[in-house]
């Protein structure tokens, strides 16, 4: 045990550098996947049949492409065809466009899941359209969506590691596998990675847990 | 969008087998998923039945067992499995490898992906199972107490038969994921379809054609997007069914984003 400690006091520079890398790749996936996803659930609840279909398409395929193989179109594919994309900008595209199928999902259903009885009423009361989505629908939707998009975050910080495993990118587990190969522990190598995870995954299910406490409605 | 659609870079779709050849690696993927699943499946129950056990510290050390494993990585999961296993395992793997398993999955690196997969599925599943259990009304279990059923007879005539139907959907939704996941033996240099791919995509492969790797990944993706396609039509089906036979919802799980999502759209 005193030399897994000593692995971890020794690398500590590599493996704090790693989790930074991934701290900023969850970050920036986030943020691309919540506006992506709030477009794309836009386009699911418009009134036109074909915006919701197009809305449909992207769903089902971003949800049912493996993120290994979106990950070699968005990075090594465009970059054969020509466009230099950059490693940050093909990690953050791949992981960001992957999660916000599930986002657009989600959010779609916490639209759905205020009643009807809820939207009349507001109409009846003289609010228009546009208000009755911005006054009555999207506050309640966004504080049923809370539980299921801290799931989902979460499930993102686990991908990430898979944007480390094939793009350029030194995340925490790449860190931990170059430490592993020139130190050949392998064991403690890849239990500070694993320590380095579970304390991201926690601090985000504690900080979801918060939200839920004091927003979330329960249904 | 002129260099996605030209011909020219299609061509190696019919070019000699090259289809054939991604095809085929394909089919290792849905084997791995298949068997990866069949074996979480019964591991998934056993932690289940141990995380609802009466004895407190047992219940608690699987559970521990349980959450370790459903909140790891996969792809870290796949990569410590398959550098700390002992040669001794992966050589004992080859020698007992069934004869009738392609070549392929009778390598040592398809042991060390198909125990990590079942390692994280197993937790994964323990949790759909135990959800499934619990969503039970009690008085199912206090009657069939009250008719002196021993613990094994409850759980094989009241309790699993309800359990276990009820979570059918949710199980389908974690082999789409499961199914996503097998890509990642990717990196533990397995010869499934993303392996084949790069190797297709590699240097003058097969009389000269180097297959230009965008379109190559594209009919991946497609693979991929029309099974899972598949699979999500039939939980939705299954789901519908169970609703409408008892009436309740399936409970959203942490870590399966597939069922996050039914269970939430109403």
């Amino acid at each position: 045990m005193s030399s897994w400690i000593e692995l971890l006091t020794d690398n500590f520079d590599a493996l704090a550098s790693g989790f930074w890398v991934t701290c900023r790749l969850v970050v920036g996936s986030f943020l691309l996947a919540a506006v992506v996803g709030a477009l794309i659930a836009a386009l699911r609840i418009a009134p036109s049949k074909w915006l919701q279909r197009a809305g449909g398409v992207y769903v089902e395929t971003f949800r049912n492409i493996p993120l290994l193989v979106l990950l070699f179109i968005t990075y090594f594919g465009l970059r054969r065809a020509g466009l230099p994309i950059g490693t940050w900008t093909a990690g953050i595209a791949a992981l960001g466009l992957y999660t916000a199928a599930y986002v657009a999902e989600v959010l779609r259903s916490g639209v759905f899941a205020v009643s009807r009885g809820q939207i009349e009423a507001a109409r009846s009361l003289g609010f228009d359209e546009r208000e009755t989505l911005r006054r009555i629908v999207l506050p309640q939707a966004v504080r049923t969506v809370i539980s299921p998009l801290g799931s989902i975050t979460i499930a993102m910080i686990k991908n990430s590691v898979i944007v480390g495993g094939v793009v350029a990118l030194n995340d925490l587990l790449k860190e931990s596998r170059l430490i592993a190969s020139r130190t050949f522990e392998t064991e403690a190598a890849f239990f500070w990675a694993a320590v380095g995870y579970l304390l991201i995954t926690v601090a985000a299910t504690i900080a979801v847990r918060r939200l839920e406490q004091r927003y979330a409605i329960r249904r | 969008m002129g260099y996605l659609l030209d011909p020219d870079n299609w061509e190696w779709v019919i070019t000699s087998n090259n289809f054939e050849f991604l095809l085929e690696g394909f089919l290792v993927n849905l084997q791995i998923a298949l068997i990866a699943l069949v074996c979480s499946l019964i591991l998934g129950l056993a932690l289940a039945l141990g995380r609802l056990s009466r004895n407190k510290p047992f219940a608690f050390l699987v559970g521990l067992w349980v959450d370790v494993w459903r909140n790891l990585p996969v792809l870290l999961v796949i990569l410590y499995v398959y550098l700390a296993m002992p040669t001794s395992w992966r050589e004992g793997y080859e020698d007992a490898a069934p004869e009738f398993l392609p070549d392929v999955l009778q390598t040592g690196q398809v042991f060390a992906a198909l125990l990590a997969l079942v390692l994280y599925n197993s937790a994964v599943l323990a949790e759909i199972m135990r959800a499934g259990i619990q969503s039970l009304d009690r008085g199912q279990n206090e009657a069939a107490v009250a008719l002196g059923l021993t613990y094994w007879q409850r759980m094989r005539l009241v309790i699993l038969p309800q359990g276990l139907r009820r979570m059918l959907p949710a199980t389908v939704s974690q082999l789409i994921t499961l199914n996503k996941d097998t890509t990642l033996v990717y990196i533990i240099a397995i010869e499934e379809v993303a392996r084949r791919g790069r190797i297709l995509t590699g240097f003058n492969f097969f009389g000269g054609v180097e297959a230009p790797l965008l379109q190559v990944f594209i009919v991946i993706g497609l693979m991929f997007i029309v099974t899972n396609l598949a699979l999500s039509r039939l939980s939705r089906r299954l789901e519908i069914r169970e609703r409408e036979r008892s009436g309740t919802t399936v409970e959203p799980i942490a870590g399966l984003e597939d069922q996050v999502v039914t269970a939430e759209a109403r």
